[in-house]
């Protein structure tokens, strides 16, 4: 009955932006909940399978995989019928398992992170069932988890890039690569398993994602401030997350009966995983763009890794003492800065030739 | 748009209706006890599961006499005779009228104590549950673990590798 009001309103959308939306909706989702998860396990406790912020997690890489698998199946049947793909919708379309589907290559990208979910998701419960509920952030299926979640944002990253001459393409773009960057913030907390003795490997990781990931998108769409934009996007989930997880929890734990834990010291743990310093090491990158790039990475990254003892002091009052571990670690951190800026030029660059037909209108 | 509005609903309240009856936290089922002296305070430290494994969560109880309202006290776990972690004495969350630990693994096999530093009306004392000894951990060693949890890395690795080179010319 709705036909003839709807189908006006529909032309106006722009092609591929509501499944983009949907995966980019999908990824915010599990970064909700993640930054809740975590916040209510340090400000609460309790742990069964189905909290609020598990759902959260788990509806979001749903949306996410489900919006990445309707839109393979919709390419491959365009492609079975001879129809010709608009690439702007995820990019151009790869073969999976033969030519059995057709894949716009963003969406396989986020449709396998969200699938491999599934998978580690019986891996954790499986994993919970010999070891307990453990909340342990850093336990190896948690990390295949938050793998996969980021394999889904990588995808969405892809998505957006793809049609980063359009409006929404581009801010698609800075929020999808501001919620990878702060997502893997979390991810970097698998590094506690590597030896530690001469530096803080997980000062290193963060400085080496943080770096990689602004220098990727601001090439990514070759425009200035572009790493300043996905900087100030990254301080703005900050600031909300920094409001938002510790009165979720609190909420949460109301509405359940819950008390908080004695000694909770209620001070935000996702947000303050975030280097507060990161608009500086974004303004660095975009002053510092007629230099090497590996110059500004490495600037960039010995910053992250300096200022990360400071907001530990800064937050948590913890100690704070310049010494052989820490130096070391500000040097370690400005080598891989510089590698992760290599890395992020070329991965941006990769981004920008998955619509090669926009490319050339660009130049 | 309507349609579209009523099944967002729908799902949100499928969420919440799932999450309110799965919030049946399990109680704090204790199956071992050990006595603990510190100076003037009797101490009853329990566990829900014994023996202890490494790795494998459980929840810990420490039961001063009198109750601990009037108390307050630091837990020193070591391993092996060297410090490993430092907190206040916390009440348990499912178990209020306690201090504990819920949910808690020891992450290393070995010889674990735990040193209690009370202060309470009949001053300050210390105290020390000694020799309790941890299992190595259960299942599949820790490299393995990682090797199959690190598997989505590696892929995306992959898949990076065979892009770089696909547009190396371009």
């Amino acid at each position: 009955m709705d036909i003839t009001a709807v189908a006006p309103s529909s032309r106006t959308v722009p092609r591929g932006l509501v499944p983009a939306g949907l995966v980019l909706g999908g990824t915010l989702i599990s970064l909700v909940g993640l930054t809740w998860d975590i916040q209510w396990h340090s400000d609460v406790g309790p742990d069964t399978f189905f909290t609020l912020p598990h759902l959260f997690l788990y509806a979001g890489s749903a949306i996410s995989g489900l919006a990445s698998l309707v839109v393979v199946l919709l390419t491959t049947a365009d492609t079975r019928r001879a129809k010709d793909v608009d690439p702007i919708v995820g990019g151009r379309a790869v073969g999976v398992f033969g030519r059995t589907f057709a894949a716009p290559v963003g969406y396989l990208i986020s449709g396998t992170g969200a699938a491999l979910f599934l998978v580690y998701g019986l891996w954790d419960q499986w994993w919970h069932g010999l070891y307990g509920f453990d909340a342990v952030i850093d336990s190896p299926p948690h990390i295949g988890l938050l793998l996969s979640i980021s394999i889904t944002m990588v995808g969405t990253v892809m998505v957006f890039a793809v049609a980063r001459e359009q409006r929404w393409g581009t801010y698609g773009t800075v929020v999808g690569a501001a919620a990878l960057l702060v997502f893997s913030m979390v991810t970097s907390l698998g590094l506690r398993a590597v030896p530690s003795a001469l530096v803080n490997p997980v000062s290193v990781g963060t400085a080496f994602l943080a770096v990689m990931i602004l220098v990727m998108a601001a090439h990514a769409l070759d425009r200035r401030g572009g790493a300043l934009a996905v900087g100030v996007t990254v301080a703005v989930l900050q600031a909300v997350f920094w409001w938002f997880s510790p009165w979720a929890a609190e909420v949460y734990a109301d509405a359940t009966g819950l008390p908080l834990r004695d000694y909770t010291d209620g001070i935000p743990a996702v947000p303050n995983m975030v280097p507060m310093c990161l608009i500086a090491v974004a303004v660095a990158v975009e002053l510092l763009r007629r230099l090497p790039v590996w110059v500004s990475g490495a600037v960039g990254a010995a910053l992250i890794a300096a200022c990360a003892p400071l907001q530990r002091l800064l937050t948590y009052g913890a100690p704070f003492h310049v010494n052989g571990r820490y130096l070391a670690t500000i040097v370690v951190a400005a080598a891989f800065g510089a590698l992760a800026a290599l890395l992020g030029r070329r991965f941006g660059h990769m981004l920008r030739l998955l619509a090669p037909a926009k490319e050339n209108s660009h130049a | 748009m309507r349609r579209t509005l009523l099944g967002l609903l729908g799902t949100a309240a499928l969420l919440l209706g799932l999450a309110a009856p799965a919030l049946a936290f399990e109680p704090v089922n204790v199956v071992h006890t050990e006595k603990v002296q510190a100076g003037p305070y009797d101490l009853t430290v329990g566990f829900s599961t014994w023996p202890l494994k490494a790795m494998q969560s459980l929840d810990f109880t420490f039961a001063p006499e009198g109750g601990v309202a009037d108390k307050k006290g630091t837990l020193t776990m070591l391993r092996d005779q060297k410090p490993v972690n430092d907190a206040p004495l916390a009440r348990h969350p499912r178990k209020r009228e306690v201090w504990g630990l819920d949910v808690r693994a020891l992450p290393e096999p070995g010889t674990w104590t735990f040193r209690f530093d009370l202060d309470g009306p009949a001053g300050a004392a210390t105290g020390e549950l000694k020799n309790l000894q941890v299992m190595d951990q259960p299942g599949p060693p820790m490299g393995l673990s990682w090797a199959i949890s690190t598997i989505p890395l590696f892929g995306l690795i992959a898949f990076i590798v065979v892009a770089w080179r696909r547009t190396r010319t371009a």
